[in-house]
């Protein structure tokens, strides 16, 4: 098997993983959240109820819903530093609920409240945040995976195999006729007049220093070699860069905005369907 | 050092680098037979045509043999037809192949890189290019060249598009066919062609005006100019109309091949070329004619080429010395694991 596609199998069954522990962690933190509000309704929790119950109301939710929004995060796809602010977030929250253990009701006052709220809170929303920005981020760039997962193992239409038989006898025709060799019984008897071999025919030169040979070399083969930290790095970022902006070759810009409309529209609705069928 | 060459079915044209300058060597592909003497031999030699003998007949060729066909009142043969070796010429092979050498010349050194143009399958006549592009590259491989072919399309989009990432619609009109290739990033997305071209127009000027198609032909190349004020009797306004009619089937055949595929969603740009695009007043009908027909894909700009008759033995010079580079690379990089 490719090497490619070994990396690739390796890549999804972690992704999986990490997805498959992030439905539990969000399914356990639902669960707490439940229980949590179930017994502040069945103990029917106010101001001046027994700490015991408060304690008890507080952690199942506070716990519950960390768990919810980390299980969330970690089963969408994850910027580079995605994984590392769902650990922050996680562990602000923890350890504020954790303080809050340690010190709730003794020594539960002012300004320690303030230290603890802010803690639990920060960690809330670099979690919240953290998956808002991917979900944005995914509208606008990405692919869903499950979508990607789908056109790795599509099914071929006759048309197209029909079309790949025609390329491959086509190949193997041309190879054929590569082959032949022409025999030329005429050559030894033609004469040749006098000019014939003292020029070649009308000439025309043209001042060009042929640039596109090397724009053509770069597009063709963008992943060329080139040593580490030579001054051609710039000259191949940018030759990229250009590539990548093919798509935007004098392209007007409320016809860009249009189409990034369209085509985030294009990939909610797929999002939808996938989900609704799965 | 390489080569290109745009062999189309009136002019052979060979494009190499010199220092700073591309030389762009041509000659007509056509021929003209006439009786061989002593006396006709030493006057052409004299008047330095250029002819070859064989079997007692005298065969001049390229330019020249336009030349004799109007004094004789004959017609030139041509050894291609409609962008393909013409099936109806049997000297059509042996009088390539002398054009060729001629101006080709002998390579530099032995597997000097040349790129061939060749015309894609027409999606209108029922013709295949194959044959025709495996006895070009048969031809030039004899005379020691290491061959590569690309669709005269291409060609237009390495010599026109560069600035565009090779992206785009290269168009060529030539005499026999029009070739049109999709290029994005320098990767033919769709090549055809269409089965008319400059003898099309000349054809149907001859028949509806009675005029011959080398005084036609000639016309058109003599400073013709696309416009609606014309002489009665001229062969301009007959021009004019054929020129109208050839550039709407052109565009109705690339929107009919634009649905058959999926383009990437780019603008493309457009460069026209080819010895059928030259007259004045062409570029400006061809994009009016091609904004009004709202094609499958987004057209940014048009263009026409620098110089439309060398574009596409360019862009085959552009290809060739990429493969020799290319070439190049392969073998240092050998070297350097040996």
């Amino acid at each position: 098997m490719d090497s490619n596609v070994i990396a690739q199998h390796r890549i999804l069954k972690h992704g999986s993983l990490i997805y498959y522990a992030g439905s539990a962690i969000f399914a356990s933190g639902i669960a707490l959240f439940a229980v949590g509000t179930a017994f502040i309704m069945m103990q029917k929790i106010h101001y001046g109820s027994e700490p015991e119950k408060i304690f008890l109301s507080s952690i199942f939710i506070g716990v519950g819903a960390t768990m919810i929004l980390t299980g969330m995060n970690m089963m969408m796809r994850q910027t580079r530093y995605g994984y590392h602010l769902i650990g922050a977030g996680t562990f602000a929250s923890l350890f504020a609920l954790l303080v809050f253990t340690y010190n709730y009701p003794q020594k539960w006052y002012y300004p320690l409240i303030n230290y603890v709220l802010a803690l639990y809170v920060v960690g809330l929303l670099v979690l919240v945040g953290n998956a808002f920005a991917n979900v944005v981020l995914w509208m606008i760039e990405g692919k869903p995976d499950t979508v990607m997962r789908r056109e790795v193992q599509r099914i071929y239409t006759d048309e197209e195999i029909e079309r790949d038989i025609e390329d491959a006898t086509r190949k193997s025709i041309e190879l054929s006729a590569s082959e032949l060799i022409f025999k030329e019984p005429y050559a030894k008897d033609v004469k040749y007049g006098k000019i014939f071999h003292e020029k070649r025919g009308t000439t025309t030169r043209i001042k060009d220093n042929l640039d596109e040979v090397t724009s053509l070399v770069k597009t063709v083969n963008p992943g060329e070699r080139i040593k580490s930290g030579s001054a051609e790095i710039e000259g191949a970022s940018k030759n990229l860069l250009d590539i990548l902006r093919v798509g935007s070759v004098k392209k007007s810009k409320s016809r860009e905005i249009k189409d990034k409309i369209v085509d985030t529209m294009e990939r909610f609705y797929s999002l939808i369907t996938v989900k609704r069928g799965g | 050092m390489a080569k290109g060459i745009d062999i189309g079915t009136m002019n052979i044209i060979c494009s190499e680098k010199e220092d700073g300058d591309i030389v762009f060597t041509q000659e007509r592909n056509a021929f003209l037979e006439l009786e061989s003497s002593d006396l006709t031999k030493t006057m052409m030699d004299s008047a330095q045509v250029l002819y070859i003998e064989r079997d007692n007949v005298v065969y001049v060729l390229g330019e020249d043999a336009f030349k004799f066909a109007t004094i004789f009142g004959k017609t030139a043969r041509r050894p291609m037809k409609s962008g393909i070796i013409s099936p109806n010429e049997k000297d059509a092979i042996p009088t390539i192949k002398l054009i060729l050498e001629r101006v080709l010349g002998e390579p530099r050194y032995r597997n000097e890189v040349l790129c061939i143009s060749s015309p894609a399958d027409p999606i209108d006549t029922n013709m295949n290019a194959l044959y025709h592009k495996k006895m070009m590259e048969a031809l030039a491989r004899k005379m020691n060249y290491k061959t590569h072919v690309i669709d005269e399309g291409l060609g237009v989009v390495y010599s026109e598009l560069s600035e565009y990432n090779f992206t785009g619609l290269g168009i060529s009109i030539g005499a026999g066919l029009t070739n049109v290739t999709l290029a994005y990033l320098a990767t033919p997305v769709m090549s055809f062609s269409i089965g008319r071209g400059g003898d099309w127009i000349d054809e149907q000027v001859s028949i509806t005006t009675g005029l011959s198609r080398e005084y036609v032909c000639s016309e058109k190349e003599r400073g013709f100019k696309i416009g609606l004020e014309v002489e009665y009797g001229s062969a301009y306004g007959a021009l004019s109309i054929y020129y109208d009619a050839l550039m709407t089937y052109i565009i109705k055949n690339i929107n009919r091949k634009l649905s058959e595929i999926t383009p990437p969603k780019v603008e493309f740009p457009v460069a026209l070329a080819g010895g059928s695009s030259l007259p004045e007043g062409f570029l400006e009908m061809f994009e009016r004619k091609l904004r009004e027909a709202k094609l499958q894909i987004n057209i940014s700009n048009i263009k026409r080429a620098k110089d439309p008759m060398y574009s596409v033995s360019k862009g085959c010079l552009i290809a060739a010395r990429a493969q020799e580079g290319e070439e190049i690379g392969h073998e240092e990089v050998t070297e350097e694991i040996v």
